[in-house]
């Protein structure tokens, strides 16, 4: 694939292709519109400078991924991590959901805002159906540590959707 | 709740963002940007400093043609430049071990654990190599000035030496200052991180750092003596001390 992406412009026709997941990202670690905006150019960039080191052992999603979300870790700029929800734009789509729908899932991501940073990308990666094993390649610990990390944070989950219902 | 619903809820909040989508030219222009990143700033400034202490060696150069013929300021030139080409050596390897620890391709625990082992290892002895730029920037740039003010070196009297040593150490703390403070919170970012990640990782990576620490003592040593000669070179400079035979 890297022999294949000379430039710009095909490297950049690569990442509208996979676009989403770094949305699903911004999603997660930003606060409001314009940050969503920035992380997601700060994301791109560190794609492209990274790429050179690419190397086709993993797959290609996993590399944009790991990527992706180390950025997203690493970025100190903006202390504040929350999720505005009173900004979550009430657009034609959303009109036709149930509103009891629209509720939970606001409530699900208030409650993924309020996770550290890690655990973030743990229970990300999770609702992305990754295996373990591929969260285990991205995140640099072992499978049995994913597992357990993970009931651990569904249980954090549930229990502050509960409080926040 | 069951791991079905949580997951339906996931696929749901896609929508529910309404999250727009780029076109191919715009991310394009995205990644033609500059980055905010705190890594990006370190790498600037590591790269700013290289390009200083070239210039620096450029200027000795030149001195050294302006005042052939006076030994002792040649003296300090070449001194000057015998030192600066290891320190910018030094710079370079200390900028491709940054540009290692920053790749985001690495997996998350090594990302945090080498940038946590580069910022509390050897960005110290980064912020003593930009310092010393400091000193010789001004020596190289200060006899420049005075060939082409005066066409000699205009021997300083005490108190012109007290006000213009005291405006380069005030410079060099501050930078000292100003970069610890942010490296510190950004230490501490990555801490936090890497205990999150697992418990066991920041226990590895501070023994690994503190081995580190101790192997690299001896370069944070030399960069001081580097610091040091290059006050005492100021001091030949400026009070037209002869340590060789004029």
């Amino acid at each position: 694939m890297k022999n294949q992406i000379a430039n710009k412009t095909e490297f950049s026709e690569l990442i509208e292709k996979h676009q989403a997941i770094i949305h699903k990202i911004t999603l997660v670690y930003a606060n409001g519109q314009t940050d969503r905006e920035d992380l997601f150019q700060e994301i791109c960039l560190q794609l492209w400078r990274s790429f050179p080191n690419f190397r086709n052992e993993a797959k290609f999603s996993t590399w944009m991924y790991r990527v992706a979300l180390n950025t997203a870790i690493s970025d100190i700029r903006k202390k504040k991590t929350d999720i505005h929800f009173e900004q979550l734009r009430d657009n034609d789509r959303m009109e036709t959901e149930p509103s009891d729908e629209k509720e939970q899932v606001k409530l699900l991501y208030r409650a993924i805002s309020k996770l550290n940073r890690i655990d973030k990308a743990l229970i990300l990666l999770w609702l992305e159906e990754k295996s373990y094993e591929e969260i285990a390649s991205i995140l640099g610990i072992s499978k049995t540590n994913v597992g357990v990390k993970l009931v651990r944070i569904k249980q954090k989950l549930e229990e502050m959707i509960f409080k926040l219902q | 709740m069951n791991d079905k619903k949580l997951k339906d809820m996931w696929n749901k909040a896609e929508t529910l963002m309404g999250a727009s989508d780029y076109e191919s030219p715009a991310i394009e222009q995205f990644i033609s940007g500059r980055s905010n990143d705190t890594t990006q700033k370190i790498k600037n400034m590591i790269i700013f400093d290289l390009v200083l202490k070239a210039l620096a060696v450029c200027a000795l150069a030149v001195d050294f043609v302006f005042y052939f013929g006076t030994a002792n300021i040649m003296a300090v030139t070449v001194a000057g430049v015998a030192i600066l080409l290891p320190l910018i050596f030094m710079q370079y390897k200390l900028l491709n071990r940054f540009l290692e620890a920053a790749d985001n391709g690495q997996t998350t625990r090594d990302k945090l654990a080498s940038m946590l082992t580069y910022l509390k290892t050897k960005f110290f002895t980064t912020l003593l190599s930009v310092s010393g730029t400091y000193l010789f920037g001004f020596i190289a740039g200060s006899l420049v000035y005075f060939y082409t003010t005066y066409g000699y070196v205009r021997p300083l009297d005490g108190v012109d030496f007290v006000v213009f040593l005291t405006f380069i150490l005030i410079g060099i703390v501050l930078n000292f200052v100003v970069n610890q403070g942010q490296v510190k919170y950004h230490i501490k970012h990555l801490e936090t991180c890497l205990k999150d990640l697992n418990d066991k990782n920041l226990e590895l990576v501070t023994e690994n750092i503190e081995l580190q620490r101790k192997s690299d003592r001896s370069n944070k040593i030399l960069l001081a003596l580097v610091l040091v000669l290059g006050i005492l070179l100021l001091v030949i400079v400026f009070k037209n001390i002869g340590f060789i035979v004029k």
